[in-house]
């Protein structure tokens, strides 16, 4: 009780505090999040609204500026190109990534130490330094502005980011559920996607929607190995941001931006839990 | 486990039984071992190559050994120079900037209330966005005449400023955005690491009658301290490869006020031909990214061990 006594001061400046911590983190929250605001809405702005001094929050809304860039041009088709190199690149980087990151974890590789050293220094490898051979060798075998190209460039990022998230997954599983499988007359085959793989299904599954984000959004590898054929979202915005000869087109901007990004904040607010740990992880262990 | 397989199959030769054993262990690692042979460590020794030949740019292919050449050209070359200090500025003032913030934000929206979950949640947008979009939109906010910050700016007597115009402001500029793209990272990392904290210590240190300040200091800093070292290293691994928010905001400029390092090799590999130097400068930049890295997962590792 006395200890209860003495410190209802220190509670009610505590409970101020609180209060203050939490004004603090909506304002961050929100400050954070306006230029997102901003963007979707000027996307439905007429072009007369979008240049005007002040700038202006009370409009007439319209869908103009997603009419005209999805009836023309080229952003649908580099839409469609975004979606399959960036399901392509992680769905190859979810099942190699795992496989090796299962083996690293659990099947006493010789030089699994090595191996995980590797996979930290790939990490600072400028991908600069793989464009240019990259763009030389594809090439002259005529892959250039071809998706597979794309999808295995992706893939040198994605894959050591899986493998490194996915062993410290499967390091957390408990070791009986392959010993008996193993018993029961399974290879390491056979245990691993018989056992480990459905029990894995929900980290797989947002190692994977992770993998997506990031290969949705790249943009050095996309602007120098494609060209047209199968350029991407991230080229396209690149390219309205920074055309100077028409000047800036904001409508644009902001109406590609929005389509660009609302499938990843839908993505990612299905599975916030899981991407959350998965951050934290990949910064601990990683 | 494989004395197990090798009583159940007693009737193959043991010798047969290990080496499969041993095949199908390493069969695992081979879909991402080709991979990433062919499209991590070829690029890498081809680069290498490059670096010491001259391309023939008719066939784009690595002919005539050169030596050191590319490399003397590259040294001498005080645009290479110059975008490293830019490069240098920019990390040395995004880095910081942003772990402070991060970690600031995430000790605010750790409160313990009913929005937390909410508040934790939004912060996944900005990061979602990609840093392309990040440097169009900003670019727009940043605008001089139709931008809103400069207009949000005039109400507390700021301003106008030339955000993209001036080399200072310019750097400024890439900064902020790359901080607002990157922070909610590191708040959403921290706020983790936050929460992962044993409690009991903060409540022993409430009873001793430690202000938080103290407990701030004394208590809440140290332990996070391998945790904050962590996110760094993980942070900087991303702030050095920065491209595409540079490319869409400023695209450099003024001059090459903002040209980060990557965005030069680009430009003078995809723009001005000149593969064999760009080669011999992605050779150099790996090189120093791999010696800062070890030397920061060093220091990461000692902070471990301090504590």
């Amino acid at each position: 009780m006395t200890v209860t006594v003495s410190l209802t001061g220190r509670r009610r400046r505590a409970h101020v505090g609180r209060s203050l911590r939490i004004a603090g983190g909506i304002t961050a929250s929100l400050l954070f999040l306006f230029p997102v605001f901003w963007m979707i809405l000027t996307s439905f702005k007429q072009q007369r609204d979008i240049f005007t001094t002040p700038p202006t929050f009370l409009f007439t809304p319209t869908l103009e500026t997603y009419i005209t860039y999805l009836q023309r041009g080229i952003i649908p088709y580099q839409m469609l190109n975004t979606v399959i190199v960036a399901f392509g690149a992680g769905i190859i980087s979810i099942v190699a990534g795992s496989m090796a990151g299962y083996a690293l974890s659990r099947l006493k590789i010789r030089g699994a130490t090595f191996i995980g050293v590797l996979i930290l220094m790939s990490r600072g490898v400028p991908p600069i330094a793989l464009a240019v051979p990259m763009f030389l060798v594809g090439r002259s075998l005529g892959l250039i502005d071809k998706h597979i190209i794309l999808i295995l460039a992706y893939c040198t990022f994605l894959i050591p980011y899986v493998m490194w998230l996915m062993r410290g997954f499967f390091m957390a599983l408990p070791k009986e559920l392959e010993e008996s499988a193993m018993i029961d007359g399974c290879s390491h085959f056979g245990a691993f996607f018989k056992i480990i793989v459905p029990i894995s299904l929900p980290g797989l599954l947002s190692t994977l929607i992770f993998c997506v984000i990031l290969a949705w959004e790249e943009l050095l590898f996309a602007i120098v190995l494609t060209s047209r054929n199968a350029s991407t979202i991230p080229v396209a915005i690149a390219g309205i941001a920074g055309d100077t000869v028409n000047g800036a087109n904001w409508g644009a901007l902001t109406a590609v931006g929005t389509l660009t990004v609302i499938p990843v904040v839908i993505f990612a607010m299905l599975v916030q839990k899981w991407l959350i740990q998965g951050l934290a992880d990949g910064a601990v262990k990683g | 486990m494989a004395i197990l397989r090798a009583t159940q199959g007693s009737a193959r030769h043991p010798r047969i039984e290990r080496l499969a054993d041993f095949a199908s262990r390493w069969a695992f690692m081979t879909p991402a071992s080709v991979i990433l042979l062919a499209m991590l460590a070829y690029p890498i020794i081809y680069t290498i190559e490059i670096s010491f030949s001259e391309l023939d740019l008719s066939t784009f292919t690595a002919t005539n050994w050169v030596g050191w050449d590319n490399y003397a050209e590259v040294l001498q070359d005080e645009r290479f120079w110059a975008s490293l200090k830019v490069t240098g500025i920019y990390l040395g003032l995004a880095l910081p900037l942003q772990m402070v913030l991060g970690f600031a934000i995430a000790y605010l929206v750790n409160v313990e209330w009913t929005g937390r979950g909410v508040i934790r949640a939004l912060f996944l947008i900005p990061m979602v966005v990609a840093p392309v979009v990040a440097g169009g939109v900003w670019r727009m906010l940043l605008d001089p005449l139709y931008g809103l910050t400069n207009y949000a700016l005039g109400f507390v007597g700021l301003g106008p400023y030339d955000w993209l115009g001036n080399p200072t402001l310019a750097m400024m500029t890439i900064v902020i955005i790359d901080t607002w793209r990157w922070t909610p990272f590191i708040v959403l990392i921290a706020t983790a690491a936050i929460l992962a904290l044993p409690r009991d210590i903060f409540e022993a240190a409430e009873i001793d009658g430690a202000n938080w300040w103290t407990t701030l200091w004394s208590i809440t800093l140290p332990l996070l301290l391998p945790m904050i070292a962590a996110t760094f290293v993980v942070r900087w691994l991303g702030a050095v490869k920065m491209f595409d928010i540079a490319l869409a905001s400023t695209n450099g400029g003024p001059g090459a006020s903002t040209q980060v390092i990557n965005l030069f090799i680009y430009e003078e590999a995809f723009h001005s031909l000149k593969f064999a130097e760009s080669a011999a400068m992605a050779v150099l930049v790996l090189i120093a990214t791999m010696v800062l890295t070890a030397l920061f997962l060093r220091g990461s590792r000692m902070l471990e061990e301090m504590h």
